[in-house]
């Protein structure tokens, strides 16, 4: 039983890794940006197919692959910034709404018609290995992705808290109006923050590529559990949302194993639900007012 | 801005231009291309006989539905060179294509189509049972008769008359798994998981209900949802469960992802995958090595007889791929015609229809198919049909099961 228990909770633990990456991806946005984007998981999927095509094309790994998806989609997201985010800025919820919303049918469509709903998958020296320990195993292209997630989350902490252009970012979130008084220039903060969400959401695509299928849809399984994981660990806090993707990493996994194949999401919105009943703005928000 | 517009819009009439002469083009071509045809009956007497294929080469089919017309197309071509219709004169088979976009709506919308704007003697069609059962609703309609792969038993069940299904049906495949099963192990304890929607709660309530009679034990009995990220929990219960053998009714990524966590997890058991995408060449193409050793079921198979090989080595030689199941029985079926085009000697559907119905071949490729022999029951159903057990072995999909069909011995992994 404690054997199960364990598994379940390794297991949970290295997908809520790569649910962090993309949470953090969307409460980054919404931090600095203040729009709630809804194409995240899209990004991942065109990061997926960054790695795909490297692999089957070049032969490059995709984990290593990262270091072409993230500046790509880097780039993406300050145009996306630049020329559509900026322009429905400051016209109300649904405009904005709409904007995301319409960009991840879109990408969707697009992947559909370039790439076929084909399932494709990468084959890895790795893919099929895992390490034992006791009656756990784990198994090491997660593990890898695991690890690697979490020294990017942790490379962002420090870029926010030591860097001008972090606590810039961090300022714009806690109050906009107040830091653009102070001189900070929102174009260029917005277009970065963009910037690093998505090479974020870039940066999982090519993590998870060693053992998940890519597929023009593929994101929307993975978007899921991370804006839970945003709404859970408060809106627009990093570091609550990757505390709040492990835990749901783990609840899923967990709720897997003891409710039922089919029910592993129930777990996760009962945590959810309790947690937004006793804290109403997530773990890490301030008492309401 | 006014400088851009002033340089963009000739460009855009030139596209547009461009596009109008390619559509006229096109529109021209075909008209080319029929007006050719009737010229060309008029002068070798014997006028061609129609035969219809609705497949959908585009959409979420797409795939399978351009190999369906690709190997339609083959097949009209092997029975035009072998000298066509020799009772009519050696008339020869005309194909008309039609795409019904993978879309109920469209399949309804082309099958009449077709039936009212040409003179067709048969028709062919359409991959998803989900589709035939709208052609075969309105060939009914319309007494053209229809011969089709798809496996759905309701295409033999109210009444029809035109509809001709020469395969195993769906209802056989539950019962052809078990029976592998027992191939590996005297004492099959079997594990199923499905995903929880119509297409896996009943593929594998089929199994649980023959499994007694089979002899198997199914020891685990477990849906999950589709597009999970892990298999691990699943998989750690299966091999709690004890079982010898897998049985996974799943889409294709989630196959992947239980193969891989299989062998992650030193879980070396064999997994059968039943009936469905996966027995295309694109998915060994796509999955490569995880695909290898994967069991399942198929209707067809381009190895069980010297006639399916001799077919298969001629799609290969033009597609570069194996002709996948469902592509093959279209051969076997478009041949099927032939006979009874021949037999009633006249392209009135009404009598091809009863020639159909009177169809008793054992050689040739009309009898291609597992079984390797076509006689219908009442209800449009090959009493001889049987599904193959199919396997994967180094990138060639493998007929396995029963010792009849079996080009090669079950490898256990």
């Amino acid at each position: 039983m404690a054997a199960v228990v364990a598994q379940a909770l390794v297991n949970g633990l290295l997908i809520g890794g790569i649910y962090a990456l993309v949470s953090i991806g969307v409460t980054l946005i919404f931090g600095v940006v203040k729009i709630v984007n809804f194409a995240q998981g899209e990004f991942v999927m065109i990061g997926m197919y960054i790695s795909y095509w490297l692999a089957a094309r070049v032969g490059l790994d995709p984990v290593a692959s990262l270091v072409v998806s993230m500046p790509v989609l880097f780039a993406v997201g300050v145009l996306l910034q630049r020329f559509l985010i900026r322009r429905v800025l400051g016209l109300g919820d649904m405009p904005q709404i709409f904007l995301t919303f319409a960009l991840s049918l879109l990408l969707i469509n697009l992947a559909l018609l370039l790439f076929t709903a084909d399932y494709r998958t990468v084959d890895t020296s790795y893919s099929e290995s895992a390490i034992h320990i006791g009656p756990v195993y784990v198994g090491v292209a997660r593990l890898i992705a695991f690890g690697l997630a979490m020294l990017l989350s942790g490379a962002l902490e420090v870029f926010l808290r030591a860097t001008d252009l972090g606590k810039a970012m961090r300022a714009a979130a806690q109050n906009r109006d107040v830091a653009m008084l102070m001189g900070v220039n929102p174009e260029h903060v917005f277009s970065m923050a963009v910037g690093l969400s998505l090479a974020l959401a870039g940066a999982a695509g090519s993590l998870i590529m060693p053992f998940y299928s890519v597929y023009p849809g593929v994101g929307q399984v993975f978007v899921l559990l991370a804006f839970v994981a945003v709404v859970l660990g408060t809106m627009g806090n990093v570091r609550g949302a990757l505390i709040a993707s492990l835990m749901m990493g783990m609840a899923e996994s967990l709720g897997i194993q003891f409710v039922g194949a089919d029910s592993g999401l129930i777990v996760v919105f009962a945590v959810l639900l309790l947690t937004l009943a006793i804290r109403p703005s997530g773990l890490f928000g301030r008492q309401t007012r | 801005m006014a400088g851009s517009r002033g340089k963009s819009s000739p460009r855009r009439y030139t596209r547009r231009g461009f596009l109008t002469t390619a559509i006229r083009g096109a529109i021209a071509t075909g008209a080319l291309t029929a007006y050719g045809a009737t010229t060309r009956n008029v002068a070798a007497a014997p006028t061609a006989v129609n035969i219809g294929a609705l497949f959908p080469a585009t959409g979420g089919f797409a795939q399978f539905g351009q190999d369906c017309f690709n190997a339609a197309k083959l097949a009209v071509q092997m029975v035009n060179d072998r000298g066509g219709i020799k009772s009519l004169g050696g008339a020869k088979l005309n194909l008309i294509l039609s795409d019904v976009q993978s879309d109920t709506t469209v399949t309804r919308t082309e099958t009449e189509r077709l039936i009212t704007s040409y003179k067709l003697s048969a028709l062919l069609g359409s991959y998803a049972s989900a589709l035939t059962l709208i052609a075969s609703e309105v060939a009914e309609r319309h007494k053209v008769p229809l011969l089709t792969g798809s496996s759905s038993d309701q295409l033999n069940q109210g009444g029809r008359k035109y509809t001709f299904t020469p395969f195993a049906r769906a209802s056989q495949f539950a019962k052809a798994q078990l029976q592998m099963a027992k191939l590996i192990s005297d004492k099959p304890k079997v594990a199923v998981v499905f995903e929880n929607t119509a297409f896996g709660t009943s593929t594998s309530s089929g199994v649980r209900e023959q499994a007694p009679g089979e002899g198997a034990d199914i020891v685990m009995f477990e849906p999950y949802s589709a597009g999970f990220t892990d298999a691990g929990p699943l998989v750690n219960k299966v091999k709690a469960s004890g079982a010898n053998v897998l049985f996974a009714v799943s889409y294709l990524n989630d196959l992947v992802l239980i193969v891989r966590t299989m062998k992650q997890m030193g879980l070396n058991i064999p997994l059968n995958g039943g009936s469905g995408g996966f027995l295309h060449p694109d998915f060994y193409k796509d999955t490569g090595k995880d695909a290898e050793g994967l069991l399942g079921v198929a209707h067809w198979n381009h190895d069980t007889s010297a006639d399916a090989k001799a077919v298969n080595a001629a799609y290969e030689k033009l597609y570069g791929k194996f002709i996948f199941e469902y592509a093959g029985g279209l051969v076997a079926q478009t041949f099927m015609i032939a006979d009874a085009l021949e037999r009633a000697a006249s392209p009135d559907p009404q009598k091809v229809r009863d020639a159909l119905a009177a169809l008793d071949v054992s050689k040739g490729f009309a009898a291609m198919g597992p079984g390797g022999k076509v006689k219908f029951d009442q209800t449009g159903k090959n009493i001889y049909g049987h599904p193959v057990g199919v396997q994967w072995q180094k990138g060639d999909l493998v007929s396995v099961f029963p010792k009849e069909d079996a080009r090669a011995p079950i490898v256990k992994s």
